[in-house]
């Protein structure tokens, strides 16, 4: 067993590093609670690199700081890595980041969690609005659209809900309107009745969901069995179509969601043939983490083809340039955070593809 | 010869499996090699812990992980919301585990086996429920960036070799630390505590000290290991307490080898790398990994240690010679006596005002018909039980209701009817066990149990494990076992049982020797050919009263033992 | 008012299911002693095996469930002879480990063969919902506190009345004296894989309707079945069901008072308070550990 051990390292440190072409990792959790996002991240990055015939390898980082830590260090060395799809999972991503300045690698990322940007670290290009992006877009359309100043906020006891809950706050409030009720809810919570019914005793006028999307659909079936008639705001994970694929059309009226984008719903010739190339390169519907994740590996690959050929060139193009990507223009504040926009779809009762209903473009965001 | 070459070789497939991976670690290695490998050093210091506590002692903790992440956070929140060094926090990541696991101890560690590993896991639960809800303090789900990396005397130590070289360092210190804690007294007292808590405690060991004591050396262990993880990650998030990490600690544990440091290098250092070979097959990696888990389980049951003893087995070590243990304190007349104690189970009366004296240098018969209380009598008598009423004095003490432990060190030995012996262990081991409450090392223990083995006649079987032991051996093993001890009192339940008529006579005159040197002897007994030539009193017991009290002579022509053993019972 | 008894029903039908995933864990505890690890993964493949089925045989959940509990069955005795019968002789806790080797293959076989979204089986009867003065009354929360009725009921008839029963339970207390009085021990511990696991795939059938499935699902499960069966008394049936309704009642009951988080909190206290006042459990201890 030992010497099996010795031998496979011992391969593994035996591999010439080629650097004639340049590679792009694709380093996102693929098992454990984020598995789902993390492979719609795999899928988009990977279309956009076969498209692109793109050197590329994936890697799963789990859950675990430790092992996105681990992926990087082994993605580095194997050949000449141009730029790293990296994981949604923003511990894994503050526990990247140090690694990759050191290593002078850019981070690719979906991530909504706000504080990868506040590090100060040169290296992170988020392709998906942060928290503070589409959490004022999400208050902002229950307020202004709909006229409710008495929300109720259940949000995830995990990173994203954590953050999401961070902003939604504050946004709320500087709308002048204040939450009636919070809860966070473990990810693990089998019956969500309590949680609705401590929400809905606090007599407010719009439910709001930051939840992942497993109790999204559960929050919302529990809410239809319950008659309850109140509009319900949901966060990003509503608009993922495996969501929609666990209720029926009709416990779906009337709800609402946040996100970048909804590649399911149309829009475009170019967002429409992305959606059909994905379907049939895997089989399933896209949502805006894969479309995010494509647009920013195009906006890599862009580069690249402008005449990027090392990592910094690749840095230096995210940071300064722009790019008109399916979701949106994509375009450095600076700090990273390529994605100003964010958009909110609903549900007619009828269908399981929701329509886009509000645009919010340019966001300031109600910084924490 | 060919086991000491065996074991010779043993050794040096050991040495040369750690040369190869320091040639490799300092020779070959990739960053990410190395980074491994620094893993793999982290996850075997935790482990080392747990060896001590569940390996030798058979706690099945499932806080390991718990202790793991307090140490993480310690070191994480001191590091990056406080900006403290290393030479700060890692002491600290030290301490907080363990001034949380002495509380914890103390409360839970009188659980039995499953009821202890769901207390502990109750903990491990509620810790890693603060660290996501307390966001203020931990930084919630997402965890707390920016810890900085080890500074050593001014020096930033940098990651990849250096790191790795502190780490397994450090893995070398506690794996030595480790090793020096499960070959001496307290390995071998907490193998026996696994084994056999009951006779632990007869044998004078305070077992739940010495539960507490790997508890907190385990929490010490897993502090250090947190400590470092956080220092290898920069960042400390709530996955580190997540059951995963424990998980992966009791597998390495396993799959290594129960109980043994080197088990916990080699099952760190697969168990940390099986994933990483499999992990270019994406999503089914894990399948693999798996299954080779599963592989390595149904190859190696007793751990990559075990494997590596059953190709090279280990030379038994030479016994040591014989030394006198020194006398026990001598004392005249009364050596105990026992006042009206009673005890009932569940509303029958097993023992009921029953009142008996030992007398230094004699030998005092207990006898009664099945279920009369015998047992239960010196069960009261040696602690196993608490009596109800009545008091117990021994040695000049008042000591009714105290614990085996304190009786057994208050000069009490006892035996048991079916010899507990502990099957996996040696007869000089198996002595040596009686010793470890008193002697200062386990050089010492093994050449006093030597001299007890020598004086039962069993010396030569010394090195021969206790399961091979024929009946009548391991009678005067365990004699021997009691004997070691030096006790002021002897408790015998039924020695001659299973035993010829040769063997008895022998056994006879082993107690009457003992009996001559000062020894107040009880011995329970059904065989009266054998029991009333040898006693000077004896007491008879039916449903819990004593019946008869006086001289051998008197037992045959008593009308009530009579018309008790004959099975009538009361006219 | 309404609320409560809302809320009650809901905690009955969660503490239903949680207590036939603890079934299960039991019944493999009671005849050899070792605790199964994968049952909580166990759970999760028979309510993948149900998605699965499901399009194959448009019909409601009661004609997929036997199907369910005949493949699970199957399953569980390819557990017993790859990760069981092999460690027969060895400490119970190399079997900890190689069932943790079989939950990390189901896990990830299933997220490979269905990828990681989360899932909804087909219900019991129908999706339904009765109202009753202000009650909503889903028709798969009867279903599932009526299947988990109906399956520890039988259980416990088979191992109180039957020979089989009296032999599942003569191998559970002691495996060599039962071979010696003619017991088929090998069969009778296949025989209780195969109940085990088809039990756990009831639970999962029920569950993966009204709570989804994922193919990490299986952990959560497990260490829920764990707390159940501990803390009812090691082995006793009646207290793992007690245990898991105990969960349930946290869960849904005093979380809908205190926070979510909180709830577990008190929970995990709870959990030492019943320790520290019943070292052995609420129910005492059904077998005796066998070292």
């Amino acid at each position: 067993m030992r010497r099996a051990a010795f031998l496979a390292l011992g391969f593994l440190a035996a591999l010439p590093a080629r650097a004639e072409t340049l590679s792009f990792p694709v380093l996102v959790p693929l098992t454990g609670f984020l598995s789902l996002e993390g492979t719609s991240q795999r899928n988009g990055a990977v279309l956009a690199l076969t498209e692109a015939a793109a050197k590329t390898e994936v890697i799963d980082t789990g859950t675990s700081p430790e092992a996105a830590v681990t992926a990087l260090e082994r993605a580095a060395g194997n050949g000449n890595v141009g730029a790293v799809a990296a994981s949604m999972l923003g511990t894994q991503m503050l526990a990247m980041l140090p690694l990759a300045a050191e290593l002078k690698l850019p981070l690719v990322t979906v991530s909504g969690t706000a504080s990868i940007t506040e590090q100060g670290n040169p290296w992170v290009f988020r392709f998906f609005p942060g928290d503070a992006v589409t959490k004022t877009a999400h208050a902002r359309y229950v307020v202004e659209e709909l006229g409710r100043k008495r929300p109720a906020l259940i949000y995830q006891t995990t990173a994203y809900g954590q953050s999401g809950k961070a902003h939604l706050e504050p946004a709320f409030k500087a709308l002048g309107a204040e939450l009636v009720f919070e809860e966070g809810v473990d990810p693990a919570a089998k019956d969500l009745l309590p949680v609705l019914t401590k929400a809905l005793a606090a007599k407010p006028d719009v439910l709001v969901l930051h939840l992942h999307s497993g109790p999204t659909a559960l929050l919302l079936k529990q809410a239809a069995a319950s008659g309850v008639t109140l509009p319900i705001v949901a966060g990003s994970a509503m608009h993922q179509p495996s969501t929609a694929a666990l209720l029926e059309p009709v416990e779906l009226k009337g709800v609402c969601a946040e996100t970048a984008a909804s590649p399911i719903s149309g829009g475009s010739p170019g967002m429409d043939a992305f959606t059909a190339s994905y379907r049939a390169a895997f089989g399933k519907e896209p949502d805006a983490f894969a479309l995010g994740q494509y647009d920013g590996m195009r906006m890599v690959l862009a580069a690249v083809r402008d005449g990027a050929t090392t990592a910094d060139d690749i840095r230096k193009a995210l940071a300064g340039g722009s790019h008109a990507g399916l979701a949106m223009t994509y375009k450095s504040d600076g700090k990273g955070n390529m994605a100003h926009s964010a958009v909110i779809v609903c549900y007619d009762g009828t269908s399981r593809v929701p329509a886009l209903v509000k645009r919010y473009d340019d966001v300031a965001g109600v910084v924490k | 010869m060919r086991a000491s070459l065996s074991g010779r070789l043993a050794d040096a497939v050991l040495a040369l499996a750690a040369l190869a991976l320091l040639v490799h670690a300092v020779g070959f290695a990739s960053p990410y090699g190395l980074r491994v490998l620094t893993v793999a050093g982290v996850y075997a210091l935790a482990a080392f812990g747990f060896q001590i506590l569940f390996g030798l002692g058979g706690a099945l903790s499932l806080a390991q992980g718990a202790f793991f992440g307090l140490g993480a956070y310690v070191t994480g929140i001191l590091g990056s919301r406080y900006g403290l060094g290393f030479s700060v926090t890692f002491p600290l990541s030290l301490l907080v585990p363990l001034l949380v696991a002495l509380p914890v101890g103390l409360a839970v560690l009188r659980l039995e086996s499953h009821y202890f590993a769901l207390a502990t896991l109750g903990i491990a639960q509620v810790l890693h429920l603060l660290a996501v809800n307390a966001p203020e303090l931990t930084g919630g789900a997402n965890g707390l960036p920016g810890v900085p990396g080890v500074v050593l005397f001014g020096w930033a130590v940098p990651r990849g070799l250096p790191m790795a070289a502190l780490v397994w360092s450090m893995v070398a210190v506690g794996g030595a630390v480790g090793w020096g804690l499960a070959r001496g007294r307290l390995g071998r007292a907490l193998t026996l505590v696994r084994d056999d808590p009951m006779a632990a405690s007869t044998l004078g060991l305070d077992v739940g000290r010495l539960r507490l004591t790997a508890f907190a050396v385990s929490a010490l262990f897993a502090g250090a290991a947190g400590a470092l993880a956080v220092h290898t990650q920069r960042v400390v998030s709530p996955e580190v307490l997540e059951f995963p990490v424990m998980v992966s600690i009791l597998t390495i544990a396993v799959v290594g080898g129960r109980g043994r440091m080197a088990g916990a290098v080699l099952g760190a250092v697969l168990l940390v790398h099986l994933p990483e070979w499999f992990r270019a097959l994406e999503r089914s990696y894990l399948i693999v990994y798996g299954a080779a888990l599963l592989l390595t389980i149904l190859l190696a049951p007793d751990g990559l240690t075990g494997l590596l003893e059953r190709l090279f087995p280990r030379r038994a070590r030479p016994v040591p010679d014989a030394t006198e243990p020194p006398p026990g304190r001598k004392r005249d007349g009364e050596a105990l006596s026992v006042e009206g104690l009673s005890k009932a189970f569940g509303g029958v009366h097993a023992v009921q005002g029953v009142s008996l004296t030992l007398r230094a240098g004699t030998i005092t018969g207990l006898i009664g018909p099945n279920g009369s209380g015998k047992t239960t009598l010196i069960n009261l008598i040696s602690g196993l039980e608490r009596p109800d009423a009545g008091t117990v004095w021994l040695a000049g003490q008042a000591l009714t209701g105290a614990r085996p432990d304190r009786l057994a060190r208050a000069g009490l030995a006892r035996s048991f009817q079916a010899a507990a012996l502990p099957d996996g262990s040696t007869a000089l081991e198996a002595v040596a066990a009686a010793r470890l409450a008193s002697d200062r090392d386990l050089a010492a223990a093994e050449s006093h149990a030597r001299w007890a083995l020598d004086r039962m006649g069993v010396g030569e079987l010394a090195a021969r494990p206790c399961r091979d032991l024929p009946a009548a051996s391991r009678r005067r093993v365990e004699l021997a076992r009691a004997l070691a001890r030096r006790p002021a009192v002897l408790l015998l339940d039924e020695p001659a049982a299973g035993l010829t008529d040769s063997e008895k006579a022998d056994l006879a005159a082993r107690l009457r020797a003992l009996a001559a040197e000062g020894v107040a002897l009880l011995v329970v007994e059904h065989d009266m050919g054998f029991l009333l030539p040898l006693a000077g009193w004896v007491v008879c017991l039916d449903r819990g009263r004593t019946l008869y009290e006086g001289p051998p002579e008197g037992v045959r022509s008593d009308a009530a033992v009579v018309a008790a053993y004959l099975g009538g019972g009361a006219p | 008012m309404a609320t409560a008894l809302q809320l009650l029903l809901n905690g009955v039908a969660l503490g239903a299911a949680y207590a036939l995933v603890a079934l299960g864990f039991v019944l493999v505890l009671n005849a050899t002693s070792a605790v199964n690890f994968a049952q909580g993964d166990l759970v999760m493949a028979g309510g993948l095996l149900a998605v699965a089925l499901a399009p194959l045989i448009p019909l409601p959940g009661i004609v997929l469930l036997p199907v369910v509990l005949a493949l699970m069955a199957g399953l569980g005795l390819l557990l017993a002879a790859a990760a069981y019968l092999p460690l027969r002789r060895r400490p119970p806790v190399s079997v900890f480990i190689s069932t943790i080797a079989v939950g990390i293959i189901l896990q990830n076989g299933a997220s490979v063969l269905f990828g990681p979204e989360p899932r909804v089986a087909p219900p019991l009867f129908g999706d339904g919902i009765w109202r009753i003065g202000g009650v909503a009354v889903a028709e798969q929360s009867v279903a599932i506190v009526a299947v988990a009725a109906l399956l520890i009921g039988a259980q416990q008839w088979v191992f109180g009345r039957t020979q089989l029963g009296r032999r599942l339970r003569a191998t559970a207390q002691d495996p060599e004296m039962a071979r010696a009085c003619g017991v088929p021990v090998t069969a009778m511990i296949l025989t209780t894989f195969a109940i085990g696991a088809a039990c756990a795939g009831a639970a999962g059938l029920l569950l993966a309707n009204r709570y989804f499935v994922t193919p990490t699902a299986g952990g959560d499960l497990i260490l829920k079945a764990y707390i159940a069966v501990t803390v009812g008394g090691w082995g006793s049936v009646p207290g793992a069901v007690a245990g898991a309704l105990l969960i349930a009642l946290f869960e849904v009951g005093v979380s809908s008072v205190l926070s979510y988080p909180a709830a577990l909190g008190a929970l995990y206290a709870t959990l030492l308070v019943i320790l520290v006042v019943r070292p052995q459990g609420l129910f005492g201890e059904a077998v005796r550990r066998r070292a």
